[in-house]
Formats: C-alpha cells, sequence, structure tokens
C-alpha cells in the first residue's frame, strides 16, 4: 500500500509536483497518466526515492519511506523503465537475479527463483539464461526488465513508460501478459505512460495529471463516463471516447439470450470487448451476432440495437 | 559465426606478443653478431656495439621506470576520473580534465629540467614526467568510459538498490574497461618511448646508447638504443592488443 500525503517537488524555482494525495491499495494497478512533463514520472520517482519529494509524506504500509536506508527501500520494490537498462556485460539470467544476489540469497535458492520468472514470462531457460541482452529483441528485452522487477517477489512494482519504446503488436502483448500476471500475483503497481489506450486497457485506477496536479481520479469507466473538465475529456479521446468506453466492456455485458431465430452467422467470442463486436458488425455489414464461448458453442446473442441502445439509457 | 572469428583472432593475437618478446631478447643478447652491419654504418669509430652496460639491465631498468610510473598514473588518473564522475565530485571534473591536458602539453624535457634541482639526478625526476604525461590518455579515457554508460543502466542500478560503490565495481568499470585499457595502452605505449631522455639525467636506461652516440658521434650506438626501444614499444603495445576484448559489446 502506497500512500502519497500532500507530496511537492520544487526543482530551484519551478514546481515538477505540486501537492498531489494519493493512495494505492493493496493488489491495485494505478496508472499515472498526462502529457509529457506533467509530473508522472516524477511521482513515479519519488516513491522510491530516486528523487525526493520536498514537502509531504510518502508512506509504505503506513511506515515513511524516509525512515529506511535508500537501497533497501528500492530493493522492497520491483523497478522498470522504458529502456530496459538491463546490464550489457550480464547474462539474462544474471541480470534477473540482480536483487536477490544484492539481499545476499543462497545461490541455489537464486537459480530457482530465475528460472521460475523466466517461465512466468515465457523465455525459456534453456534458450534465454545465457544471452546477453544485446542478442535479444526489445520485446524479449521487456520481459527480462519485469521478470529482473519481480526477482525478490516484492510487493510493490514501480513502472515507468516500460512499454514504450515497443512497436504496437508486441506492446499490447506484453499489456494483456501484465494483466494476466497481476491477476495471479496481485502486487501494488504504479505504471506511468503517456498512451491513454495502454492506460485504459490496464488501469484499475486511472489518475490524470496535468502541471504537477492531479487533474481528476478514479477507474476508467468513472472517468470516461464523466470527465472532469475539458482537459481530461482531450485527453480521454475527445469524441472516441464511446470506442474505448466499449473497449473496457465484454461483450457478455450486453448479450442477450439465445432466440428462437436462426442464429447469426458472424460469432464473437463473449469474452470479447463491446468495440470488437462492433468493429466486426462493421466489417461484416451485420446487425446481429452470435455469441460464442471457450468451446465455440453457441451461448447467446447481441444485436447492434442493443450494443449501442443499452449504453444510450444509462 | 562472432565467436569462431573472435577465437581466430584471439589466436592469433597470442603468437604475436611472443614474437616480438623473442625478437627483443634477441636483439638485446645477441647485439654483437650484427657487429658487422653496425661496422658498415660506423667504419670510422674504435668501438660499434654499446658495452658500458648490458642490454638486459638497460631494459629491466627502462621496464622498471616505465612500470612505476605507469602504475602510480594509473592509480591517479583512474582515481582522479572516478572521483569526478561521483555526485559529490561532480564539480572538480572540468577542473581534472584540464589538469590532465595541461599535463600532456608541458615537454617531458621541461618537467625534467624543473623536477632535477628538487629530486636530484637520477631516476626519480624521470617518473614524475612520465606520470605527468601519461596521465591525460588514462583520465580521458577513464571519463570517456564512464560517461558512455547507457544512462538507463546506471537509473536501473540504482532504482534496483546498488550501493554507489556496488555500482560502481559491477556496473561502471567492467563497463568501461575496454575504454580505460586502451587508454593505459596508448599512456604505456608513449611513455616507453619518452623514458629515453630520462638518460640525460642519469636514469641510466635503454635510452643510454642512444645519449651516448648522439653525444659522441657514433650512429651505431644511437641505431641500437632506437632498435631496442623499438621493439620494447611493439612488445608491450601487442600485448595490450591481446588483452583488450575484440569489440564492442
Amino acid at each position: 500500500m502506497i500512500d502519497l500525503i500532500h507530496v511537492t517537488k520544487r526543482f530551484g524555482a519551478t514546481t515538477a509536483v505540486d501537492d498531489i494525495s494519493l493512495s494505492v491499495a493493496q493488489g491495485e494497478l494505478c496508472v499515472l497518466v498526462g502529457t509529457s512533463g506533467c509530473g508522472k514520472s516524477t511521482t513515479l520517482r519519488m516513491i522510491n526515492r530516486l528523487i525526493e519529494h520536498s514537502d509531504g509524506e510518502i508512506h509504505i504500509d503506513g511506515q515513511q519511506i524516509r525512515a529506511f536506508r535508500e537501497e533497501t527501500l528500492r530493493r522492497r520494490m520491483g523497478y522498470a523503465i522504458q529502456s530496459t537498462g538491463l546490464f550489457p556485460h550480464w547474462t539474462v539470467a544474471r541480470n534477473i537475479g540482480l536483487v536477490p544476489r544484492l539481499l545476499k540469497w543462497p545461490q541455489a535458492r537464486i537459480r530457482e527463483r530465475v528460472e521460475e520468472l523466466m517461465t512466468l514470462l515465457g523465455l525459456p531457460v534453456s534458450e534465454f539464461a545465457d544471452k546477453y541482452p544485446r542478442q535479444l529483441s526489445g520485446g524479449q528485452a521487456q520481459r527480462v526488465g519485469v521478470a529482473r522487477a519481480l526477482a525478490a517477489d516484492p510487493d510493490i512494482l514501480l513502472m515507468d513508460e516500460p512499454f514504450g519504446a515497443l512497436d504496437p503488436i508486441t506492446r499490447e502483448t506484453l499489456q494483456e501478459e501484465l494483466r494476466a500476471l497481476q491477476g495471479r500475483l496481485h502486487k501494488t503497481i504504479v505504471f506511468v505512460t503517456h498512451d491513454m489506450d495502454e492506460a485504459l486497457r490496464l488501469a484499475d485506477r486511472l489518475v490524470v495529471m496535468d502541471q504537477g496536479r492531479i487533474k481528476q481520479q478514479g477507474h476508467p469507466l468513472e472517468l470516461l463516463r464523466e470527465p472532469a473538465d475539458a482537459f481530461v475529456e482531450s485527453l480521454l479521446g475527445g469524441e472516441d471516447r464511446g470506442l474505448k468506453e466499449a473497449a473496457l466492456l465484454p461483450v457478455s455485458e450486453r448479450m442477450l439470450p439465445l432466440s428462437p431465430r436462426l442464429l447469426a452467422r458472424e460469432r464473437v467470442a463473449h469474452d470479447a470487448s463491446l468495440r470488437e463486436a462492433l468493429s466486426i458488425m462493421l466489417w461484416r455489414h451485420a446487425e446481429r451476432l452470435t455469441v460464442v464461448d471457450d468451446e465455440d458453442l453457441p451461448i447467446g446473442e447481441l444485436s447492434l440495437r442493443r450494443l449501442v441502445g443499452a449504453k444510450a439509457h444509462e | 559465426m562472432s565467436e569462431a572469428i573472435a577465437k581466430a583472432r584471439a589466436g592469433r593475437a597470442w603468437w604475436v606478443p611472443a614474437v616480438w618478446g623473442a625478437l627483443l631478447l634477441a636483439a638485446c643478447l645477441g647485439m654483437g653478431a650484427l657487429e658487422g652491419l653496425f661496422r658498415w654504418v660506423e667504419p670510422d669509430s674504435r668501438a660499434v656495439i654499446y658495452a658500458r652496460a648490458d642490454f638486459l639491465t638497460l631494459l629491466g631498468r627502462h621496464l622498471l621506470v616505465v612500470g612505476v610510473a605507469a602504475l602510480a598514473a594509473v592509480a591517479i588518473g583512474v582515481g582522479a576520473a572516478v572521483a569526478v564522475t561521483r555526485r559529490a565530485g561532480r564539480d572538480f571534473l572540468p577542473l581534472v580534465a584540464q589538469l590532465a591536458s595541461i599535463g600532456q602539453t608541458f615537454p617531458p624535457v621541461a618537467v625534467l629540467a624543473l623536477a632535477v634541482p628538487v629530486l636530484g639526478f637520477g631516476t626519480l625526476p624521470i617518473i614524475v614526467a612520465l606520470l605527468l604525461y601519461g596521465l591525460l590518455p588514462i583520465v580521458r579515457n577513464t571519463l570517456a568510459g564512464i560517461e558512455g554508460i547507457d544512462p538507463g543502466v546506471r537509473e536501473a542500478a540504482r532504482g534496483m538498490g546498488m550501493t554507489g560503490g556496488q555500482l560502481l565495481r559491477q556496473v561502471e568499470l567492467p563497463l568501461a574497461a575496454p575504454v580505460i585499457l586502451a587508454g593505459i595502452r596508448t599512456s604505456v605505449t608513449i611513455n616507453i618511448a619518452t623514458a629515453a631522455i630520462g638518460a640525460t639525467v642519469g636514469a641510466s636506461n635503454l635510452g643510454d646508447p642512444i645519449i651516448s652516440g648522439i653525444v659522441n658521434g657514433n650512429t651505431a650506438y644511437v641505431l641500437q638504443g632506437a632498435l631496442l626501444i623499438g621493439l620494447l614499444a611493439l612488445t608491450v603495445d601487442s600485448v595490450f592488443a591481446r588483452l583488450q576484448p575484440a569489440g564492442p559489446r
């Protein structure tokens, strides 16, 4: 659990972060989003004291972060950054084992943990353990970066645009994996990004920042439905908001039970988003879709009218 | 495939210093065999092979002077460069870079001339002169090596909870090592040649035959000194070439 209480950061005469208060609950994935220079990275780096805050208090599990030695504090938190920062002269396995080694775990336990993490992140041990970072693709390097951040099993994970430099397909894959990983590990994650689609896809709590202040925070759907002002609205995509909201809602939410009519020819998975369903309708010129379960068996249907109409009544 | 190339390169590189070293030893021990050649160069002199001291002894002293100066230059140069790249020492970075440059613009002969009245004749003034002269390449390369590390690597190292000492020993120095080594190589190779002027202030080394040859108008002596210094420089340089990793990682 992380609490920021009236935190301010000044660099000389400029105020980078201006009196923000934020509380991230245990197991919550909190995304800080905003334009460049809005203070989101500074906020993140104050949590592990790479930047010292000027005013206010930051607490981890109720304890002030200044009560810890810097190194002790940082070893308790995972840290992943956009440039990965993998050590080029160390193998993948050694890079991942960095924090456990700093914490003086026994060798055997480190090896076991490294192999466990490589498997968890889809990096076959036999293939990758002895490779050097320069031999990895961008996506693989970032997986290693995330594995390294998770190595000592920290409760807190700080991620600074970790997927920002990846191509869109790899980025989306890693976003999905992070969500899946979070579903199993329940870490407290603070994630910084300027990509609103990424933010909406990942966040349990979305925090919109501008000029060092928090403009609005809450569940992504709350922000989409009731943006606090024009800035938040434009950042959330303006007229595109309808699609962004549809992307967050699963088909099962609007699905109707199977009717006695003939099954519609086009199908959509029950866990697909409404946005995907809409796209299929547009592409296939269909007003009705059959919703199928994991085994590809029909379990319901979704009409265009239902897809858009139900929303209008809300 | 790149490993095969590296292996082939390493395999070739090992016999290079061995050959230069063998030539150097052969020249030290068997200079007399070349008497005919030197007689042809210097037909009028009474003696054509430098005999005031044994070449092997001169070689040993030459190595000693260069070695001591190099060790001191590495300790001071790397130490200073590391100190000014720490957060506390940042302010002194321009000063140290400038001092090292001045060290190299100052001619070693001038250093000798200034050092002798203070330190007396002998080996000490030449060591001081070589030390000052050899500092720049080491300081410059150590700075370049450390500053050239991807800032993301340093950020990650600190963010993971490495202490300053761990960052330096496990990350910065290993990553900067090839560049630092290149600086030491330049410094030592230059100083092997420069050390010869030590003979003018009574530090006996491979410069002796050269100075003596110039004073007595005996070109054969000059050639013998130059030959040995040249071979020594090539030997040492090829050892460094072997130590250096094949390419950037």
